[in-house]
């Protein structure tokens, strides 16, 4: 028993650096530490640790927000009606009615946002594609429309989508009202 | 606390006590809820999705890190007692288990993190492919993959964690994990931002030029709470490995206890921040309370 112990000990020893092994925090094994000519204050560490983490933080803020700012429009108007047509193509191309008289609402609901990334990303990637022209031409501004519970084709899949919660530039609450800085889509709606 | 029995001659910087309630009440906060949350889950078949097994892989990492936190505790509190002998190899091995579940929670913690912004990333920028490219199985095995590689390097740096080489990767990954998914939720503003500018150039909106706070309050609330809550404590693994003789790293190593209720409080806001923001899980949660009432 006792051979065994002190084999034990050894070993603990060896793969120590310090005192031998000691139920506790192993960082406190260390020697007396003396605080003799301490040239700045002794808490200069951590003082200085957490300044710079929150200097950090605030500096993160800001660039975030710089790059949330939205700048002035400046894209020609060819290329946005280029865009557009491509956008409501594509939309067609998943069946669902497209009524050009239907206002925008200002509660977007969740599945008409994620719709309108789907739009806004795969109209970028997928230009070579969408060039027949397909479903109605639409010579107004695009239109964002809310989808019909009933739409079938294309629900279940816009549902589970929805159901992801990114940061809350894109707000997914269906019915939480709106502040001003809740939406990509602001206010008013676009009226058509 | 057992400091006092140390043989250390830090006169100046005592250890900064933090009362055991605190802590006891802290960790068990932290346990209940993140429990609530894989129990809404398991529970609502609509969550059976990859973001909500993602949010759980976080909130197990959560409650390994408060259980940690709390048994470590109890042990403390065991041997001030006199249950526990303080030379004993099986507290030796209990203090490597504790080490090595420590290190999961941490680990488990980053790549939780990782996941989620990759799967948000995925769903922004391939919106039509995220049921192809992340499927739910395919969701299983990255979370299997990634806490078994995290299992593997936690016994592996508990094991030899008194070499420098253990310590070192472990405290670079911390900071480069954070780039990364800080970059992912960059890209993902900026899609946001030229979203926005579409919008406003379209020729019938009405739309003001304005920032979108929201955005980057939520992005910097997520990013700070991890970094707050876990950067003091690899700070104090990184001096006790290289400056523990030094005055003013022993008086950093001096605040370790807030720095461990720290950990447990991201236990806490984690949850608050990730999970409750997700309209179906709170009304997963508000169904569960009924329904017992």
């Amino acid at each position: 028993m006792s051979a065994l112990r002190l084999i034990s000990n050894r070993t603990s020893q060896q793969s120590l650096s310090n005192s031998d092994y000691t139920w506790d925090y192993e960082y406190y094994e260390y020697g007396p530490v003396s605080f003799e000519g301490l040239k700045a204050h002794k808490y200069s560490i951590v003082i200085g640790f957490w300044v710079g983490l929150a200097v950090f933080v605030i500096f993160m803020f800001f660039v975030l927000t710089l790059l949330t700012k939205t700048g002035a429009p400046h894209q020609d108007n060819a290329e946005l009606s280029e865009k557009r047509f491509r956008m409501n193509s594509f939309v067609a191309d998943f069946g669902r009615p497209l009524e050009s008289e239907r206002v925008f609402s200002h509660q977007m609901t969740e599945e008409s946002q994620s719709l309108f990334h789907f739009c806004i990303n795969e109209v970028d990637h997928m230009n070579k594609e969408k060039e027949s022209q397909k479903g109605p031409s639409l010579e107004s501004s695009t239109h964002f429309q809310e989808v019909p519970k009933s739409s079938g084709m294309f629900e279940e899949d816009l549902h589970c989508l929805a159901k992801f919660n990114i940061p809350n530039f894109v707000n997914t609450e269906q019915n939480s009202s709106l502040g001003e800085d809740d939406l990509l889509i602001s206010e008013p709606p676009i009226l058509l | 606390e057992n400091i006092s029995d140390f043989s250390l001659n830090i006169t100046d910087c005592t250890q900064v006590v933090v009362p055991e309630e605190v802590f006891f009440t802290v960790a068990a906060a932290g346990i209940l809820e993140n429990l609530l949350i894989l129990i809404a889950v398991v529970r609502n078949k609509n969550l059976h999705l990859p973001m909500y097994f993602f949010i759980c892989s976080l909130a197990i990492s959560d409650m390994l890190g408060s259980l940690y936190k709390t048994l470590e505790n109890i042990f403390i509190i065991l041997c001030k007692m006199g249950y526990l002998t303080r030379h004993g190899d099986f507290e030796k091995k209990l203090d490597d288990a504790m080490d090595s579940m420590f290190i999961l929670s941490l680990l488990g913690s980053i790549f939780s993190l990782l996941a989620i912004a990759a799967d948000r990333y995925i769903t922004i920028f391939y919106a039509l492919r995220y049921h192809n490219i992340m499927t739910l199985r395919r969701a299983l095995v990255i979370l299997a993959i990634i806490w078994t590689f995290c299992a593997g390097s936690s016994i592996a740096i508990a094991l030899f964690s008194y070499e420098a080489a253990t310590v070192i990767p472990f405290t670079i990954l911390f900071p480069l994990m954070m780039f990364f998914i800080l970059c992912l939720y960059v890209h993902m503003f900026l899609l946001a931002r030229s979203h926005a500018k579409k919008i406003a150039s379209l020729p019938s909106s009405t739309v003001q030029h304005r920032t979108n706070m929201k955005g980057a309050i939520t992005l910097t609330i997520f990013l700070g709470v991890f970094l707050c809550c876990w950067a003091p404590f690899v700070l104090h693994i990184l001096l006790a490995r290289f400056c523990p003789h030094n005055p003013y790293c022993a008086c950093y190593m001096s605040i370790f206890h807030v720095n461990g209720t720290l950990l447990m409080c991201n236990a806490i806001i984690n949850p608050m921040i990730f999970a409750f923001r997700s309209p179906e899980l709170r009304s997963t949660f508000k169904k569960m309370f009924y329904c017992s009432k």
